[in-house]
């Protein structure tokens, strides 16, 4: 029945066309084909699910639904269709759908492997792990392969991870799993290493270490052999976990012999040698230790052991390898850390960590190896540690500048390790500004000396002195944190783009270059910069944010769309993606992967990141279009977004940033922190719940547009009415106390460490007033609803409500507004100096002015039906002489001029500034103090922000052009 | 001092100081699955005691077994820049080929740019020194535009 075994179905050849027209793309002369073919065979049912790929692909889904399910519900049997229409329930996001096609092919053909294999993957393309479990179990009736019983107990175990109820995973699906395989080790079944590895993950799942262990260490443990040190490990964990430390000390020292390198046994071996201690364990008197052999159960033998070790190390010809080393310096740490008086054993710190360098400090990662050891150093050592390193560095003639240099390479490291630890013990920092000028002079010397080494560097590698330069670049923020002056900055830019032009592919000096522009108020230069560093797929979840949180509140506003593009075309790809590596998982027998991967698409779907470029693209979208090019109620519904539904998963929100992407060698003290990391992230969700709210209480607001049929179907329309109102009121009252907890967080004025995570716009958005005034803006759209039940007969006091809600709208815009007043680049004595927080609030002031707008307009669409009304109601009673405008519509009117005032004032400012700023003359700037090349490099630095500032303005300002226009439309 | 183990989905999100290097590849997620999923031995990655990754390993094995051309093939071999000089790169591969030989590969391959000179020189150097029983052959792509090339 299958096509596939046939050599000549002639279905296959006439359908052969379609498929080619399909995989080349052109999905109109598939369809046309397939209707060729259907008029001569009309049950060839494969030619029309070919014909719903094509209309699907061609953008006509409703029509392909249509058609699928046609076929579908003739339960088809046939190869050719049931794939086709896989396919086409993959494209249309349905795979729920694949899952029935084949429960009624099984039906049909109970015997078939293949099908029953096919709805087997359907049902984990949409993880419905019980009637995987089952699928698997009819496989393996039909074909008793041992692979679908393990598909069946992999379900049970999946069950078990995501129950709700740990319990239920405890007590009925793990041991259900257990009892599984323990039938198929019973009958001696157990064929493959994938089994065994499963076994290990229900018992170690259900706690049962000693049985874990037994397994390991017996004959199915023998099968575990894919993966290096397999067995070793798993002991090692186990043990740890039963708390055998005789065992555990035994097998680490065993396999700290084989490879003294292997870094992770060593914590296991002096943990346990404690725990040793601490129960008075001695051995036996006579027979082996343990089971594992011969145990270490004093400090004494372990501190022997590691000795011998380095020993072992020294002695040896080739490269010494670093574990011994270090090995002896963690203990040291360790036995302080218990008071143990036996530390001295192993030998004073200072003098280890200076044989260490003796050793290893022509390395690159000598830092990173010791930088975790400096605590075993007294304050008063710091100084005199960096003297005795700095001797051991072998440098030439002092020169002109009073600089000595490396002659070669490896000298060069040496020396650059003794900055980088100096830097770390605090060294720099202590410095004043005069000191931190010599030092930077110092590091610069070095860096253009160190570059004669890499003459003949390809583009692609790094100049062995460019970590000179970055550190050069640290202490000129240093300095200009410390003192504020942005000459200090400037300079900063200046040798990170000198950096930069010998070193066309070193990321950290991209990524320190980019976060001092976005600092200074710059994103126009970060755009390339990003995009140099070839950042992708999932580098968008974790250092994406670098982009998305200075794009738009810097007003670049096409390139912040785009941000967030970049983003969000990733995480969608996710869900997808993911489903069809955990089918491949069950299919290779790599079961301990199917949880990780689930875990993988969470930690993605959770991500803090794709919550946040899922709002603010849309925020953007509407700042950027809403009642301009659609209007706002249409751009709401093409976004499908609505007021009720919030899909941001706050309780589980994951903090995929990478924020440890900066190198740096700060002291522990200036280090970020957890305590930092929870508060960005705190921070960080209040904002996205501020922007969240905002951007449902939009949508809220489109959808509650004025229902003239309202009078008319009065009941019908009361539950619709008052389930909106409830929504929006519940909405309001979540964005106040929301603002109640920013103001919390931005009272406490938390500061991270420069290359920690970026403060969020939530303390500045707080202090322009911006905030407070959208609140007030989206808060009105309650009395409005009122005006609108009640009309504007008797609604006096309403009317002078909203009224005075629309002066102190004016008045709060008018303050913002002249928070964005004064120069953002200026020139003062030669010195250039930039104003970026004007512009934050300049964007707020635009943010701001479109919800109002979108208000007044909203407002204009209650208020025109009820002014209608009313001047019916006065032609008829035309004694009454008195005409005047209703309170409200007065107020409207003053609220439209105002608001037409405030735009115009606006848009003066910025262009005033846009004249100001082109007319600036940075070449009249005062650089003549800095040797030509670094003034040159400053300068671009310059033009750059001074270009990028003239961009942000006039994006700006196009923006508010266009929101000025739509003030038209606001007539009544 | 280095900790080698399995290459795990949460390493995805701490290898940007291996990856933001010209020469290394970020792939998207259903690469990085697929060989998980597929030869989840064959990628592992070297951590240092700060929980820093220094580099990372990621091959495969395919070829015909009756032709005797069954093999490993390293995709993907690359060592953050901090991490470079310590014989790091050499002793993943040298992993990666006891496993494969485990695993009864012939042989292992792998691609890599022309341009890549380093990496180049590396391979050269383990295949005359390090592999003496064992082939390590090192196609070179004729073009750069090889969609499979290896990355140091």
């Amino acid at each position: 029945m299958a096509a596939r075994g046939h050599v000549q179905d002639p279905n296959d050849r006439r359908l052969r066309p379609i498929y080619d027209y399909l995989d080349n793309g052109n999905n109109k002369m598939a369809i046309q084909q397939a209707d060729k073919l259907l008029k001569k065979h009309k049950d060839l049912h494969c030619a029309k699910v070919l014909k719903a790929i094509g209309l699907q692909r061609t953008g006509k889904q409703d029509e392909a639904f249509t058609l699928a399910q046609e076929v579908a519900t003739l339960e088809p049997t046939d190869d050719n269709s049931l794939q086709a229409l896989t396919i086409l329930y993959r494209e249309m996001h349905r795979p729920e759908l694949v899952a029935k096609l084949y429960e009624a092919a099984v039906k049909k053909v109970p015997l078939s492997e293949e099908y029953h294999s096919h709805l087997f993957m359907a049902y984990a393309r949409v993880g419905e792990y019980k009637k995987m479990q089952q699928a698997g179990m009819a496989l393996y009736k039909i074909v008793p392969k041992n692979p679908y019983y393990f598909w069946s107990v992999m379900s049970l175990v999946m069950q078990a991870i995501s129950a709700q109820d740990e319990k239920l995973a405890q007590t009925m699906f793990l041991p259900l799993a257990e009892r599984m395989v323990e039938k198929m080790v019973k009958e001696e079944k157990i064929e493959a290493e994938a089994e065994v590895q499963l076994y290990f993950m229900i018992l170690e799942r259900l706690g049962k270490c000693v049985e874990a262990l037994d397994v390991i260490r017996g004959p199915l443990g023998e099968k575990l052999t894919s993966e290096l040190q397999s067995r070793e490990n798993k002991c090692m964990m186990l043990y740890q976990r039963l708390q055998r430390w005789p065992e555990c000390n035994a097998l680490a020292h065993k396999l700290l012999l084989k490879n003294p390198d292997d870094w992770q046994f060593y914590p296991s071996y002096f943990d346990s040698l404690f725990h040793l201690i601490d129960q008075s364990w001695s051995p036996p008197e006579e027979g082996e230790h343990c089971s594992e052999g011969a145990v270490h159960h004093t400090v004494a033998e372990v501190v022997r052991f590691v000795e011998e070790r380095i020993k072992g190390e020294d002695g040896k010809e080739s490269r010494s390898l670093r574990g011994p080393y270090l090995a002896r310096l963690e203990l040291i740490h360790r036995l302080r850390e218990r008071g143990c008086p036996e530390e001295s054993l192993l030998g004073d710190p200072l003098e280890l960590m200076v044989q260490f360098f003796g050793k290893f400090g022509d390395k690159p990662c000598c830092i990173t190896d010791l930088k975790i050891y400096l605590h075993l150093l007294s304050p008063d050592q710091h100084v005199q540690f960096v003297n005795r390193l700095s001797e051991a560095v072998p440098l030439g003639e002092r020169g002109e500048e009073g600089f000595a240099f490396p002659d070669d390479t490896k000298a060069l490291q040496r020396h650059l390790c003794v900055c980088q630890l100096s830097r770390a013990l605090g060294l720099h920092h202590a410095l004043d500004v005069d000191g931190k000028l010599r030092l930077i002079a110092e590091l610069k010397a070095h860096y253009r000396h160190g570059l004669k080494f890499g003459k003949n560097a390809l583009k692609t590698e790094l100049q062995f002195s460019d970590m000179y330069c970055l550190m050069a670049a640290h202490v000129y923020i240093d300095l200009w944190k410390e003192t504020g002056d942005e000459n200090m900055v400037w300079q900063g830019l200046g040798v990170l783009q000198e950096g930069l032009s010998h070193s066309a592919s070193n990321a950290q000096f991209k990524l320190l270059l980019l976060l001092l522009y976005c600092h200074l108020g710059a994103f126009e230069p970060v755009v390339d910069l990003y995009s140099s560093l070839d950042a992708k797929h999932v580098q968008h979840d974790t250092i994406g944010f670098l982009l998305t949180r200075y794009a738009e509140s810097l007003g670049q506003f096409a390139a912040a769309s785009q941000s967030c593009n970049f983003s969000l075309r990733f995480f969608h790809s996710n869900q997808k993606d993911t489903s069809e590596y955990i089918i491949q998982a069950y299919k290779y027998g790599a079961f301990e992967k199917i949880p990780e991967f689930i875990a993988l698409r969470n930690r993605l779907n959770q991500s803090l990141h794709f919550a946040q470029v899922r709002t603010e693209r849309m925020l953007l979208d509407l700042f950027l279009e809403a009642d301009i090019v659609l209007s706002l109620e249409e751009s709401v519904k093409a976004m499908s977004l609505s007021a009720e539904e919030d899909d941001i998963p706050w309780d589980n929100m994951r903090d995929n940033r990478d924020l440890t992407v900066f190198t740096s060698w700060d002291p522990k003290e200036r280090e970020l922190t957890d305590e930092h990391r929870r508060q960005s992230l705190e921070e960080e969700s209040v904002w996205l719940r501020i922007r969240s709210l905002t951007l449902r209480l939009l949508a809220s607001l489109a959808g509650s547009g004025h229902t003239p049929s309202q009078q008319n179907s009065e009941i019908a329309n009361e539950n619709g009415v008052g389930d909106k109102s409830s929504i929006l009121s519940g909405l309001l009252s979540q964005l106040n106390q929301t603002l109640q907890t920013a103001s919390q967080i931005a009272e406490k004025r938390i500061q991270y460490p420069f290359l920690g995570p970026p403060s969020t716009r939530l303390a500045p958005a707080l202090s322009s007033g911006s905030c407070q005034c959208q609140a007030a803006a989206l808060q009105l759209s309650v009395h409005l609803q009122e005006l609108d039940t009640v009309g504007l007969d008797e609604s006096t006091e309403l009317q002078t409500q909203i009224c005075n809600a629309f002066k102190s709208l004016v008045v709060q815009l008018q303050e913002i507004l002249n928070k964005c007043k004064g120069d953002l680049l200026d020139m003062k004595e030669g010195k250039l100096k930039t104003w970026p927080s004007l512009l934050e609030n300049l964007i707020f002031f635009v943010e701001t002015v479109c919800i109002v707008l979108w208000m007044a307009s909203h407002c204009a669409k209650i208020l025109r039906p009820l002014k209608t009304s009313l001047q019916k109601k006065k032609k008829k009673k035309k004694k009454d002489a008195n005409t005047a405008l209703p309170v409200v519509v007065c107020g409207f009117q003053e609220l439209t001029g105002s608001l037409q005032d405030l735009l115009t004032q606006a848009l003066e400012h910025i262009k005033g500034q846009e004249t100001g700023i082109t007319a600036l003359k940075l070449a009249s700037l005062s650089l003549d103090e800095y040797p030509q090349d670094e003034a040159s490099f400053m300068k671009a630095a310059m033009d750059k922000v001074q270009s990028s500032y003239l961009r942000s303005l006039q994006e700006a300002g196009d923006l508010l052009k266009k929101r000025a226009e739509t003030i038209k439309n606001l007539k009544i | 001092m280095t900790t080698l183990r399995p290459f795990t989905c949460d390493d995805l999100f701490k290898f940007n100081n291996i990856n933001l290097d010209p020469l290394t590849e970020t792939y998207g997620i259903p690469f990085y699955l697929q060989y998980l999923a597929h030869w989840p031995e064959y990628f592992i990655v070297a951590e240092a005691p700060g929980g820093e990754l220094m580099g990372y390993i990621m091959g495969k094995a395919e070829g015909s077994v009756a032709r005797e051309e069954w093999h490993g093939h390293v995709t993907a071999l690359s060592v953050a820049p901090e991490f470079r000089r310590l014989g790091l790169a050499a002793k993943l591969m040298e992993m990666l080929e006891e496993i494969s030989e485990r695993k009864g590969g012939f042989f292992v391959d792998l691609f890599v740019r022309v341009s890549n000179q380093v990496a180049v020189n590396m391979y050269k150097r383990l295949g005359s020194t390090a592999c003496t029983g064992r082939s390590s052959s090192i196609t070179q792509p004729a073009t750069e535009n090889r969609t499979k090339t290896l990355t140091t």
